[in-house]
């Protein structure tokens, strides 16, 4: 078990408040190098009393651009998360793939409705 | 330079008056001092002081006074701090039932934390349950920091809400002074999109004005899920487009004028006794 690093985000941010993207890129920076060197992450919300998808987006979602679904499925894992967070992480991690797998779909498909009568 | 207020309400017809008063393109102005006439003001809405405060930006003057108000308008805008933030009175302490105006830098987070903390908590805002004021909350801070992200707003965010007891219903404003949702995605698809159609973009899952290459945008797609749930109202304003969303339909308006910046306002059902929580338990191992 040498290998899995648990990672307290309050101990990172020093607060309770998962708000905003510049701390989501803080534990962006923290856990990916950590994958990248083949560790098991256990990301710890413990004490968290706030969480958003816009942090969500840039700490864990942001990892799907840079790591295969498999390999964040097998090197990460959660804890300290409420029942509705975990919902509202699920959501970030079905957006982030769908994002991943095509950036520009959305974007495309409404390039086309666009008009400026203002 | 004198500009009258109408009656304001948190409607199609109340952003209308609000962007109207932000609209000061016909007349040259040199004035210190702007005058607000309230005497066709018969009701105001207290959260639509935040709007009405991001109009008020387009006016860069030393003094803004209040004039011809009426005693129960002056009480209501005394008692949420917009008269005190406007130098008109001291500021009072805001009573059970106002969530006070406030203006933010975009980076404050942590103090708009804070803020939400002093004022929701015991001491105004009662009888909602520990899951909705959470999904309450985090909507609150979607839309906050949406607006740090995204508005470019010099003057910064501002904000006040105000609780219906015998309604049960609470409303919330975010609002701010900068570049408005049309310009965030005109700059992002580079495509002439007008105001309503650039709402309806920005409302879509998945959907982000981000510059960075990173998913986003499910903000606003939350903030819709549950409001459907809670049977309450969202209307988005910005520049010239208005978008309300309630449990029935989302109509979208062009207005009349240009509001200067967005503005969110949340309508949520105090009643509500929803657990907030799946019915069927998400493992984290299943998550990823």
């Amino acid at each position: 078990m040498h290998n899995t690093i648990t990672i307290s985000i309050t101990d990172i941010l020093g607060c309770d408040l998962c708000i905003s993207s510049e701390d989501g890129q803080r534990i962006f920076e923290t856990i990916a190098p950590l994958i990248d060197e083949g560790k098991q992450v256990i990301l710890s919300f413990k004490g968290v009393s706030m969480l958003i998808s816009l942090f969500l987006n840039t700490a864990v979602g942001q990892l799907y651009g840079k790591f295969s679904d498999l390999e964040v499925r097998n090197q990460l894992d959660v804890e300290g998360l409420a029942a509705d967070d975990l919902e509202l992480l699920q959501g970030v991690v079905d957006n982030a793939k769908r994002y991943y797998s095509n950036p520009q779909e959305y974007d495309k498909a409404w390039a086309l409705e666009g008009d400026d009568e203002e | 330079m004198q500009k009258k207020i109408s009656s304001i309400q948190s409607n199609l017809s109340g952003f209308n008056a609000i962007a109207a008063l932000a609209a000061k393109k016909t007349e040259p102005f040199t004035d210190d001092n702007l005058e607000l006439n309230f005497q066709d003001c018969t009701h105001f809405d207290a959260n639509m002081a935040a709007p009405l405060y991001a109009a008020l930006t387009n006016y860069h003057v030393n003094s803004v006074l209040a004039i011809n108000i009426r005693q129960e308008i002056r009480t209501i805008l005394k008692k949420n701090g917009f008269l005190g933030e406007l130098g008109v009175v001291h500021r009072v302490e805001a009573d059970q039932t106002i969530l006070p105006f406030w203006r933010f830098n975009r980076n404050d987070g942590v103090a708009f934390a804070g803020y939400l903390q002093h004022f929701m908590k015991g001491r105004g805002i009662p009888n909602m349950s520990a899951s909705l004021t959470k999904r309450f909350l985090q909507s609150l801070f979607e839309i906050f920091q949406n607006a740090a992200m995204h508005s470019d707003s010099k003057s910064g965010i501002f904000v006040c809400g105000q609780f219906s007891p015998t309604m049960h219903r609470l409303d919330f404003t975010i609002a701010d002074a900068g570049i408005g949702i049309r310009e965030n995605v005109r700059r992002h698809l580079n495509i002439p999109i007008n105001s309503c159609a650039a709402i309806a973009w920005a409302v879509q899952a998945g959907h982000t004005t981000r510059t960075t290459k990173q998913p986003g945008g499910l903000g606003l797609k939350l903030l819709k899920d549950f409001i459907h749930i809670n049977q309450g109202k969202i209307q988005i304003v910005s520049r010239y487009g208005f978008h309300e969303i309630a449990h029935t339909e989302a109509p979208f308006h062009k207005l009349d004028y240009d509001f200067p910046g967005t503005c969110v306002n949340i309508e949520i059902n105090t009643n509500d006794t929803r657990n907030y929580v799946l019915k069927s338990e998400i493992k984290s191992s299943d998550i990823f």
